[in-house]
């Protein structure tokens, strides 16, 4: 799951926290009429009882739906948490649409980019369509490293790689970790 | 927050899942005219039977939830420290790792230590903020300190280096 969409679950989830709490409290304080009964009363027993088993089934497939939310919400978030994946490059065709892991392609990338002692780590993303696909690149810099030649490295590498595979990168991203550490 | 968020989407999944279950499988059990496994359903009832809407008890949950709503809305609608620097042309950098490195850069500096620095972004530089001890005489040598270091990282043109220096607490 992306940030975003971490946040905007939680800005709901806040919202209907403020949104019940704040009722329950109109209701508390006598703002809103009910305040002198109790919680489960009589006439929301006697329908419940009523219309069994149907209710106890309902509430079961309410318990059903609230689980297979959460372990939706459980495997996105550990899929994010373990994907580290290479992307997928897609392209729509007259009978439907190819797609095509791109751990293969990018992995002579991230070789090339690891050549300079510079570079401890690098990790390559590659989506899109082909012959203009997206770039995102994460490198690891070691401690004491001028990242103004260091973006040379880069840029001629990924020319390299554009080259090679005969494709034009639409975007290309780079993020860099810089280790702290004594300069060079 | 962006871990705090992922953390506690792992809380509320854990929740959602083992809650629902327990649910379905209660009310199941209930359906089928069955004893409950593990929540006292009858004892539920009767305690919701007695409650008011008008007890303390629900008012301080009443209470309890509207904060902790209103503390997640501000928590989630503040404007958030962006998670990377942009140093233009499709480059930038990790927000943390550069602070961590300009901490060290200040802290090399003679008679300075402890040192902490933020980066915000002012317009397309950025505005880093160094928080340290040391004698306040020296936080020109503290500001060139951090200014070569932005150099190396070839950053943006950076505006005022903002340089705080603390003196060391003597030992009594």
């Amino acid at each position: 799951m992306t940030n975003a969409a971490h946040r905007l679950l939680w800005t709901v989830v806040a919202l209907l926290l403020v949104a019940l709490g704040g009722t329950v409290l109109a209701v508390n304080l006598g703002r809103l009429p009910g305040g002198a009964g109790v919680l489960l009363d009589a006439g929301l027993r006697r329908p419940f009882r009523l219309a069994a088993p149907w209710g106890a089934l309902a509430l079961a497939v309410v318990g059903v739906l609230a689980a297979l939310a959460g372990l939706w919400l459980l495997r996105a978030e550990l899929g994010a948490a373990r994907g580290r994946g290479y992307g997928t490059l897609a392209h729509p065709g007259r009978r439907g649409r190819t797609r095509l892991a791109a751990g293969a392609l990018v992995r002579a990338l991230e070789r090339d980019l690891t050549g300079d002692p510079r570079i401890r780590r690098a990790h390559v993303v590659l989506t899109g369509t082909p012959p203009r696909p997206d770039l995102w690149i994460r490198v690891e810099v070691a401690a004491g490293t001028r990242t103004a030649g260091l973006r040379e490295h880069v840029d001629s590498a990924v020319r390299r790689y554009a080259d090679t595979m005969g494709c034009r990168p639409a975007r290309l991203d780079v993020t860099a970790h810089v280790d702290s550490g004594p300069s060079r | 927050m962006r871990t705090a968020n992922r953390l506690a989407t792992l809380l509320l999944a854990a929740a959602l899942l083992a809650g629902g279950a327990l649910l379905a499988v209660e009310a199941l059990l209930a359906a089928a005219g069955r004893r409950a496994l593990l929540v006292d359903t009858a004892a539920w009832s009767a305690a919701l039977g007695r409650t008011r809407w008008d007890d303390p008890i629900v008012r301080a949950a009443a209470v309890a939830a509207l904060l902790l709503g209103l503390g997640i809305l501000a928590a989630e609608l503040r404007r958030w420290s962006p998670a990377r620097l942009d140093a233009g042309g499709g480059w930038h950098l990790h927000r943390r790792s550069v602070e961590r490195r300009l901490a060290a850069a200040a802290g090399s500096v003679p008679g300075v230590g402890r040192a902490r620095v933020r980066v915000r972004r002012r317009g397309a530089g950025w505005r880093p903020r160094v928080v340290a001890t040391g004698d306040p005489a020296a936080s020109a040598e503290v500001a060139f300190a951090v200014r070569q270091e932005l150099h190396r990282l070839a950053a943006p043109c950076t505006g005022r280096v903002e340089v705080r220096l603390l003196p060391r607490r003597r030992a009594p």
